[in-house]
């Protein structure tokens, strides 16, 4: 019964971290513009296609690009994961400050030394590759992992670039920017279909298939790491948004966007850091969701987006704390519905007691009337 | 320092003001005064940079700085490179920050992060109450210290010209009285002063230079103490 009872509370909380890190996606967006963003379920499966590419191109077999794909091709990929490496580097030496009238040319040279011989190792290491043992794997999931989150936020801040961008600086209704980010959502999913057509991809085996025994119920290593990733990025998220200034910009502009100019901050660098990290979490859990179930078809995101959209507000869309809590609560509602009744009444049921609880408190568990967002 | 010159602006397709000019010198403090809806706050918006969709559109005129023009400039820029800052009407604190976040927030730009703990505890010193309230969250202040709050704000971004639009509104007389007192200080030591008021009679007393503005248009200028005596200004402004 005990073991029943655990094994049921360990897959909630897988599911839940799913939920949760896209649910603290849509808080972000929406805490600094207001803007519900419909597109960010499909952002997820974008994340998740992401994330079968880079794996499988890596581990050469060459998915995306044949195996005798033009020297450009494979010179652009490695170039762009050494443009990674260099960023990394470059934020972590920090320039120092320089007397005025003198140039100091050590720094770009530095980073372009640097940019050169990653792209070259990755582009020579490339050619050889086949990765085969345990280890490899795991070195394929640790660099797959921040491409993934990367190339999502591009996508992500893209969108927020080319279509919402335009309708903010004219000054349009919420409501139509609320329908254009619905119209993305179904343009990314057509996209994709259009593109890949209904081959559904079944995405690579990268952990080791190690289960642990946690009194009596049985947890793999793969759910594990979904579980302790959606934790550490909440944690990560809670530092930023309290103890960085970026991350403080984000917080004023959801109480006041009109004074943020004032402070010498540019709104525009604050909006496209709020979808960096709201997109780049989608890809993490797209990433995880298809490690855990391996099979990806572009409609993937839409219920998985609606739910955690739900979870979201129940937790007090604009509170970080709501939307992580709110994943949670919605996932251990659907896992004790389906143990209790069926499965096919997981939905139905779990629902209306969501319902219920925005009854009871229409701000959400931690949503405060009025005054604060984020 | 800076000079406004027929400087024309619309909200949509209103125009709110139609041909304004004045100057700011160095070190100066210079008013701006006139009744509700006169296009006070107009004018500090639109050398903020602060456009639409919600500010007003310059559609003529020009604004320099130190001789060069700044319509081009975003709101941002204008803070970071030009230390010209704004202490918007109503305040517009961050509330769901603590004091010492606010503060923290609007050094975002400043390239001269070794003058940060001196500007700090010169702030705490010229505004003791916030000092003792830094850890609460700005909402919680009382009206008074929250518009001492935004103008060390305005202080911790760096500048060196502040725009006041009606640091007065809301606030008690004899916090009023403080607040001004804290304002000519920071005037002594070097910084430039642009005020808008309805409040004429404090504002008069306060400047040395003063521009009447009258439904989007300058209506009288001159020192201080002329205006005072300006009969009209007196009838209009002043309660006779
Ligand atoms: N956001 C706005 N949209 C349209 N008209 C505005 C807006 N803000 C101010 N106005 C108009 O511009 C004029 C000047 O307003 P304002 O600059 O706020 O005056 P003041 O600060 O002197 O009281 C008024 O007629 C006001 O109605
Ligand atoms: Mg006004």
């Amino acid at each position: 019964m005990l073991e029943t009872v655990i094994q049921q509370a360990l897959n909630a909380l897988q599911l839940g971290s799913y939920y949760s890190l896209i649910a603290l996606g849509y808080c972000l967006v929406y805490g600094v513009l207001l803007l519900i963003n419909f597109a960010h379920g499909d952002i997820f499966m974008v994340g998740a296609y992401i994330a079968f590419f880079a794996a499988t191109y890596i581990m050469g077999q060459h998915a995306l690009i044949p195996p005798n794909s033009p020297i450009m091709v494979k010179l652009v990929f490695a170039g762009f994961f050494a443009l990674i490496v260099t960023a990394a580097v470059s934020f972590a030496i920090k320039k120092k400050p320089q007397a005025p009238g003198r140039k100091n040319y050590s720094y770009p040279a530095i980073l372009g030394g640097i940019f050169i011989t990653v792209t070259a190792a990755i582009y020579y290491w490339g050619q050889g590759m086949k990765l085969e043992t345990g280890a490899d794997k795991i070195l394929v999931f640790a660099v797959t992992m921040p491409l993934t989150m990367i190339l999502t936020s591009v996508v992500g801040v893209f969108i927020e670039r080319v279509a919402y961008k335009p309708l903010r600086l004219k000054g349009a209704n919420r409501l139509y920017v609320v329908i254009t980010a619905l119209m993305m959502g179904i343009i990314l999913e057509y996209g994709n279909l259009s593109l890949l057509g209904t081959s559904r991809l079944s995405y690579p085996t990268l952990l080791p298939r190690v289960v642990f025994d946690v009194a009596g119920a049985k947890i793999s290593i793969t759910k594990l790491t979904a579980i302790a990733a959606s934790f550490l990025m909440f944690a990560l998220l809670q530092w930023i948004v309290t103890r960085t200034k970026l991350g403080m910009a984000m917080r004023a502009v959801s109480y006041d966007k009109f004074a943020v100019p004032l402070m010498g901050i540019p709104l525009d660098a604050v909006i496209v850091f709020t979808f960096f990290l709201g997109s780049s979490m989608a890809g993490m859990a797209g990433m995880l969701y298809a490690m855990n179930f391996p099979v990806l078809d572009p409609f993937m995101g839409a219920l998985v987006g609606w739910k955690a959209f739900v979870a979201a507000v129940v937790g007090g869309i604009g509170d970080i704390r709501g939307a992580f809590v709110g994943g949670f609560l919605l996932a251990f509602l659907e896992v004790i519905v389906a143990a209790v009744f069926s499965s096919e009444l997981r939905d139905l049921i779990s629902f209306t007691i969501l319902l219920g609880i925005l009854t009871w408190k229409p701000t959400g568990l931690f949503g405060k009337p009025k005054t604060t967002k984020i | 320092m800076l000079s406004v010159t027929n400087l024309k602006v619309k909200y949509g397709n209103i125009e709110a003001l139609h041909g304004v000019s004045f100057t700011v010198n160095k070190g100066e403090i210079v008013t701006l005064i006139g009744a509700n809806g006169a296009g006070k706050t107009t004018t500090l918006l639109s050398i903020a940079r602060l456009g639409p969709p919600e500010g007003p559109k310059v559609i003529q005129g020009d604004i320099a700085f130190d001789g060069a023009s700044l319509l081009n400039m975003p709101a941002h820029l204008v803070v970071a490179n030009l230390h010209m800052v704004l202490v918007p009407e109503g305040r517009h604190i961050f509330g769901n920050l603590s004091v010492m976040d606010n503060l923290t927030l609007a050094t975002y730009a400043r390239k001269d992060k070794e003058n940060l703990p001196r500007d700090l505890d010169f702030v705490f010193e010229l505004f003791p109450r916030l000092g003792e309230r830094r850890k609460q969250r700005a909402e919680s202040l009382s009206g008074g210290e929250q518009q001492m709050l935004a103008v060390s704000r305005a202080l911790m971004s760096g500048a060196e010209f502040i725009l006041l639009d009606e640091p007065s509104m809301g606030l008690a007389p004899l916090l009023m009285y403080d607040m001004f007192r804290s304002l000519k200080r920071l005037n002594q030591q070097g910084m430039t002063i642009l005020l808008v008021e309805q409040n004429a009679r404090l504002a008069l007393d306060f400047a040395h230079r003063g521009y009447v503005l009258d439904t989007g248009r300058i209506v009288a200028e001159g020192p201080c103490d002329e205006l005072r005596d300006n009969p009209e200004v007196k009838k209009a402004y002043l309660g006779g």
